[in-house]
């Protein structure tokens, strides 16, 4: 329930502080956002699974957040940042759709 | 594919490894997935991050405790981070949406007060030049020996164009044939300027048409779909009106080439054509139009035009 009590504790500071986002910043934060939402889903699917690891889950979300942000870094740089950012919800898409699937079969077992 | 198997059956070896996969012979032919699966059939199967997999292996090795393992302090504090982050990133595309809302209507307010603004200057600019007219008929009235000249220049006005007249003279009512299909049977704007040059020629001393004035420097031509006088457009019928011997000019406009061309285009073509003789005709001031490059000789100059 640890996990739970962050999420609240992260969406009130969100609504608080309302942080300004630097604005060389500002293209990569709703993909790094996509790519933390893949995580979360991949750890939720191992926790019912019954694989979950707390280390596993820290280290995936950060490099997720890291690379998703990298490669729209990169494409921008290269000139393909929207066609990058694409490719990256694409797959980061996929993912999410599988693992909610797996997720969906946990708890309804259907 | 046939690289990496080079001598037995490369032909089904996906198909023989999965069935011999836990044979160790055979095993090295089995390739991984990512070679043998479409890439997303191959994302859908491994949407789970193997990391988890292997750790919970190294675990069961480990002969670590096989109860459910938790949510650590690291692990929250990572959903605390993402929950941040997805506030912030709603927040921010809610925050732009609105200041880009704002700066449109913004923009959209600078427009019209601008708008208004040339407006009002140009009024001003009316205002202005009406005041010079003023001042300067005001001006050659004190002058000495100054009305000589204001006759002058309220003739040349008239027969320039630039003062309103009124006066007897015929009105010509020119329209395109019925059901006109063609330019062929359109009035065009060579038709007008024949027309024009025709009453001119035949003693017309000032002309208008559809209530534009003819100056010394007005054009009849073609924009697009509509002929222009004074660069404004024009729309069917053409009136013009012109101020002369009502008793003559009729007749002599007949005898010109001009004259004769309409008559033409009357039998020909089918255009319409009427003149009548109208005994009160008041005709508007043409605009004054601005003299760039034209300056006033002084040699030539006679009498009181020179200053």
């Amino acid at each position: 329930m640890i996990a739970v009590f962050g999420l609240v504790i992260g969406v009130a500071l969100g609504f608080v502080l309302q942080p300004d986002v630097p604005i060389g910043l500002e293209p990569y934060l709703p993909i790094a956002v996509v790519a933390a939402l893949d995580a979360v889903f991949g750890a939720m699917r191992a926790f019912l699974d019954g694989t979950f690891d707390d280390k596993v889950f820290v280290v995936s979300f950060i490099s997720n957040v890291l690379i998703a942000a990298l490669i729209v870094f990169l494409g921008d740089k290269l000139g393909v940042g929207a066609q990058l950012s694409t490719g990256v919800i694409v797959v980061l898409g996929i993912r999410i759709f599988a693992n909610v699937a797996a997720i969906r079969r946990h708890i309804f077992h259907a | 594919m046939p690289r990496h198997v080079p001598e037995n059956s490369p032909q089904d070896t996906g198909s023989a490894g999965a069935r011999t996969g836990s044979d160790p012979s055979e095993a090295q032919q089995v390739l991984p997935d990512q070679v043998t699966m479409g890439l997303l059939p191959y994302l859908n199967a491994h949407a789970l991050d193997e990391d988890y997999a292997v750790a919970a292996e190294r675990r069961t090795r480990n002969g670590a405790s096989r109860g459910r393992p938790g949510v650590g302090l690291m692990g929250a504090l990572a959903i605390g981070v993402f929950a941040v982050l997805a506030v912030t990133a709603a927040v921010q595309t809610s925050q732009d949406s609105v200041s880009e809302e704002r700066e449109r209507l913004a923009l959209i307010k600078q427009v019209k007060e601008r708008t208004e603004r040339l407006n009002a200057r140009r009024d001003l600019q009316d205002e202005l030049r009406a005041g010079n007219d003023r001042l300067e008929a005001a001006l050659l009235q004190n002058a000495e020996n100054s009305t000589g000249l204001i006759d002058q220049i309220g003739l040349l006005r008239l027969r320039s164009g630039t003062s309103p007249v009124r006066g007897r003279g015929v009105e010509v009512v020119a329209d395109d044939a019925p059901n006109a299909e063609s330019d062929r049977n359109k009035v065009l704007d060579t038709d007008l300027q024949q027309l024009v040059n025709g009453l001119w020629q035949a003693g017309a001393e000032a002309i208008s048409i559809n209530g534009q004035r003819l100056t010394a420097l007005s054009a009849i031509r073609h924009a697009g779909e509509a002929i222009t006088v004074n660069y404004r457009s024009l729309s069917r019928p053409y009136t013009v009106l012109a101020i002369g011997d009502p008793n003559t000019l009729p007749a002599r406009f007949a005898d010109t080439t001009s004259g004769q061309r309409w008559l033409d285009l009357q039998r020909d073509v089918g255009l319409r054509f009427a003149m009548r003789t109208k005994t009160d005709l008041r005709l508007p001031a043409g605009p004054v139009p601005e003299l760039r490059y034209a300056n006033q000789d002084d040699e030539e100059g006679q009498g009181s035009g020179g200053q």
